[in-house]
């Protein structure tokens, strides 16, 4: 049966983290005869991106797939780099070139269903109250545009630099820095639980790993219950941070 | 034959009455003592030809609408039934009188309001009082936008219609703002009367422009009062180079996190030499400003003349009835295309301040203003008429008409020009930059005094590849700072981008919320308040609604002293920023506590209101079908304000009487 390294072949080509054996074996022996290579390569991917790399009961990740070294978070070590391609997800993410504050304010304005463009102050119609009123009709069109969930995306500028909080498989957390602007990466853009592909090479520095678009490959994906978590949390965590929830 | 002629006020009819009769006419009195009917001859052309004219005028609205006197009472019937409680018309009787007086004997009526929403409203009050005395009386109106001579006789010989759909959003306009205004008003005092205190006699009025503005102010104070201040970090580069030293900027600007900043600035110090990554020449100009709106004058006045929104749009109307200025109510920032803005300039040469500017236009500097994108159809840009001395203006209508003057010269002069050079370079995996700039030539600056360009540091040479160790590489810190209180030029910001008022009601509104006591005004002190840190801001927070009467009292006191020093010396400092006092806190957040949809103290509402005008003028709508969905949506949030009206009492027992929530 030569349908599992095929099926692997084709997950190690797509650069997603690499499958265990038994993962694999589960795969192809569901059904029988088994689906053709696109959709178990499709269900594969869409298994390994949502999973969580440390959980080890599931057995989906291959446990021989590379770590972090163990002195990788040492500030001791002014530069080293990674020897080999690692898989991590991303556990928080932040933006260093917005102030906290700042962050709270917009959090805040749209909670209260506000958001303001310029000095315009326009009101955010939750989608479902907007399409059965007959009166909506001057807020509707904005509604797509910027329903809360939307709203809280901020792209970041060119110039943004984003610090995230990595994992590895086997659960160690390293800080990662854009050193070069990677579009891909935002706040309510990146997921939490996002698969990231470190490659070879990175550079670490003070124990922090320098991102850059030539090392680091964005795989997309995301844990949903953590990612929710994050988002509803976030206010909190961010006023926590400039010491405002605490009475002044 | 005879025809009737009908100004907006006084000033209007007597400059129209000049102008057409040549300057012979004769003067009668009416029973209004400001009031004067003049007769004189005039040919109108077309089908009408010569004519015996009388004009004549009004007082601004000829008619208000109110309730009948079952509804005078605050309390009964409740509040709620004004909603729909039936409405009368009254006029002002000795003035229509005169109206249908003169119409008796008139085939034809020709309006001469001015030419806006409320001008063509005032046009079919006219219209209505004339009927009274010649059902049969013809109508017409002259179009008009400033008392100048050849315009006002052009206007008289191409009349138009009166525009039915704009008197019909203003009657809409009229109604919705007694129904909602009285309604909210004796909801309100009513219910926060039996607190007692400092409102026990108070009349706490609610209008759907006033809230919002007041909102705005309220917003901002919890901005400022709540700002927690947060450190950043930054890397500088400087270097000198042939006895020049340059400092450029780090592209990431700022970072809020020290680790992280420390570990860039580490690999900075380590890569040593930078290299120049882009040297670029280019020109780069100063755009002269846009053709000047109502808005851009009122903030302009109240930035660099200190002079309040209100006092800079009396003191504009003064000047346009005097026939100085073009008509200061308008939303047009592009001039048209046939107008003879040549002339214009010309009639400036003989001024002893800009006219050698004037004359270097006529002589071919001569440049078509930039165009803006707003075209209200009915009004030029603002712009003066005539030449005056200032010998013959009050010291502030000399200050605004030099500005007016000023702004339209410079509009009709050219873009300031100058070079500049962008240099970038690399440090490491970093990158810095810095521009400098070389002003070559000054054009509307000249003439135009409020605004200023100068050339930057002299650059020294670089050229790309060219690697270098930089003098010095710092690390910087820095804080951030709270947002300001709010100035009236930045609240008319905010009115103007949110829908509050037209250009030509802000400035009563920004006054109302004052008089009511629902904000102060104090006076922003020096630079180095925002730069103090929390202890300050804790102290300003406290104090402003604490200072309820004095601030006030302060706030009077400095406009004062302001007029009397001119307002010359302390340009950077004494700003007059505004600050909600406690009731003003207590009306808005009581009313946004009250967490339905359209909390009262929003925009929404009343931008949803204004939507509705101009869709009445542009004929999308209907006044009836406003007016009823209007109503409706203002009586919802009246019934759900009912309901929770203990949320309101509970805002002012917090905020005016101090008590904690819960106590």
């Amino acid at each position: 049966m030569d349908l599992i390294p095929q099926l692997q072949r084709a997950i190690l080509a797509q650069f997603l983290p690499p499958p265990s054996q038994t993962f694999l074996t589960t795969l192809t022996t569901a059904r029988s005869p088994p689906p053709p290579i696109p959709s178990l390569l499709a269900t594969a991917k869409a298994r390994l991106l949502a999973s969580d790399l440390t959980n080890t009961s599931s057995a989906i990740i291959d446990p021989s797939a590379p770590v972090f070294p163990a002195n990788i978070d040492a500030a001791t070590v002014k530069e080293t780099n990674l020897a080999q391609n690692t898989h991590v997800q991303v556990i928080d993410i932040e933006n260093l070139s917005l102030s906290r504050w700042e962050q709270v304010e917009e959090l805040e304005a749209i909670e209260r269903g506000e958001r303001t463009r310029g000095r315009q102050v326009i009101r955010v119609v939750a989608p479902e109250d907007g399409d059965n009123e007959a009166d909506a009709s001057s807020t509707a069109q904005q509604t797509q545009a910027s329903r809360p969930a939307a709203a809280a995306i901020t792209t970041g500028g060119a110039n943004a630099v984003h610090r995230l909080v990595l994992q590895d498989r086997q659960g160690k957390r390293v800080f990662a820095v854009e050193l070069r602007r990677i579009n891909g990466i935002g706040i309510g853009k990146t997921h939490i639980g996002e698969k990231i592909l470190l490659k070879a090479g990175a550079v670490v520095a003070r124990g922090t790993v320098l991102l850059t678009p030539e090392t680091c490959t964005l795989l997309g994906g995301k844990i949903d219950a953590w990612h929710e978590t994050w988002m509803e949390g976030r206010l909190a965590r961010l006023k926590e941070s400039v010491g405002a929830d605490r009475p002044r | 034959m005879r025809v009737l002629c009908v100004a907006e006020k006084p000033s209007i009819s007597k400059a129209v009455a000049g102008h057409l009769s040549g300057g012979s006419f004769a003067t009668h009195n009416t029973r209004n003592k400001y009031i004067k009917n003049y007769s004189f001859d005039f040919d109108f052309g077309q089908q009408w030809g010569s004519s015996s004219v009388t004009m004549t005028c009004v007082t601004g609205h000829l008619t208000n609408v109110e309730f009948t006197n079952e509804y005078k009472n605050w309390s009964h019937p409740p509040p709620e039934s004004l909603f729909t409680a039936p409405i009368v018309k009254n006029d002002k009787k000795d003035i229509a009188k005169n109206i249908a007086d003169q119409a008796k004997y008139a085939r034809l009526l020709v309006i001469w309001t001015d030419c806006d929403r409320e001008g063509e409203h005032i046009g079919q009050e006219i219209v209505d009082a004339a009927k009274v005395g010649n059902a049969a009386i013809q109508v017409k109106r002259a179009r008009f936008s400033n008392v100048e001579r050849a315009h006002v006789l052009t206007a008289a010989r191409r009349l138009i219609e009166l525009d039915e759909k704009q008197v019909n959003a203003v009657s809409a306009r009229i109604e919705l703002d007694l129904r909602i205004g009285y309604a909210f008003t004796r909801f309100i005092t009513n219910n926060l009367k039996h607190l007692g205190g400092p409102l026990a006699e108070l009349v706490l009025s609610y209008g759907s422009c006033q809230f919002p503005t007041l909102g705005f102010v309220v917003d901002r104070y919890f901005r400022v009062k709540n700002f927690v201040p947060e450190p950043f970090w930054g890397i500088s580069l400087t270097h000198n180079k042939d006895g020049k030293q340059v400092r450029f900027s780090w592209a990431r600007n700022r970072l809020f996190d020290r680790m992280t900043a420390v570990l860039l600035y580490e690999r900075c110090l380590d890569a040593k030499k930078a290299k120049v990554t882009k040297v670029q020449e280019k020109p780069t100009r100063k755009f002269k400003p846009l053709p000047l709106t109502t808005v851009e004058l009122q903030k302009a006045a109240t930035r660099l003349l200190r002079m309040s929104g209100q006092q800079a749009m009396t003191i504009a109307e003064g000047l346009y009835n005097k026939g100085f200025i073009s008509y200061p109510r308008t939303e047009t920032d592009r001039f048209d295309k046939g107008m003879n803005l040549r002339a214009l300039v010309q009639k400036q040469t003989t001024d002893q301040r800009w006219g050698p500017f004037a004359q270097g236009l006529v002589n071919g500097g001569f440049q078509q203003p930039r165009e803006g994108r707003h075209d209200d159809k009915a009004h030029p840009p603002i712009h003066p008429i005539a030449h005056v001395a200032p010998s013959v203006l009050s010291h502030d209508e000399g200050r605004l008409y030099e500005y007016v003057t000023r702004r339209f010269l410079a509009c009709c002069s050219e873009d300031a020009k100058g070079m500049a050079t962008d240099i970038e370079l690399q440090l490491g995996d970093e990158y810095f930059s810095t521009r400098g700039v070389i002003v070559l030539e000054r054009n509307y600056l000249d003439v135009y005094v409020y605004e200023n360009w100068n050339n930057s540091t002299e650059l020294p040479k670089f050229t790309v590849g060219e690697q270098f160790e930089p003098t010095e590489a710092m690390m910087t810190e820095g804080k951030t700072s709270p947002p300001n209180y709010l100035t009236e030029a930045d609240l008319i910001a905010l009115m103007d981008a949110n829908g509050i008022g037209t250009d030509a009601t802000m400035a009563e509104h920004i006054q109302k919320i004052q008089d009511r006591e629902y904000v102060a005004t104090i006076t922003r002190g020096n630079d180095t308040a925002g730069g103090a840190g929390g202890g300050d801001d804790e102290e300003e927070a406290n104090g402003a609604p604490a200072a309820r009467g004095g601030g006030r009292g302060r706030g009077r006191g400095g406009r004062g002293r302001g007029g009397g020093a001119s307002a010359r010396g302390g340009r950077a400092s004494g700003l007059k920023v505004f600050v909600p006092t406690q009731l003003g806190v207590a009306l808005i957040l009581g009313f946004d506590r009250m967490s339905f949809e359209m909390s009262l103290g929003k925009p929404f509402l009343r931008k949803e209101m204004e939507l509705q005008m101009k869709a009445i003028c542009e004929g999308s709508t209907t006044r009836r079908a406003v007016l009823e969905q209007s109503i409706a949506q203002y009586k919802q949030v009246f019934l759900q304000s009912q309901e929770q009206v203990g949320v309101l009492k509970q805002a002012c027992r917090e905020f005016v009487f101090g008590q904690r929530p819960g106590a």
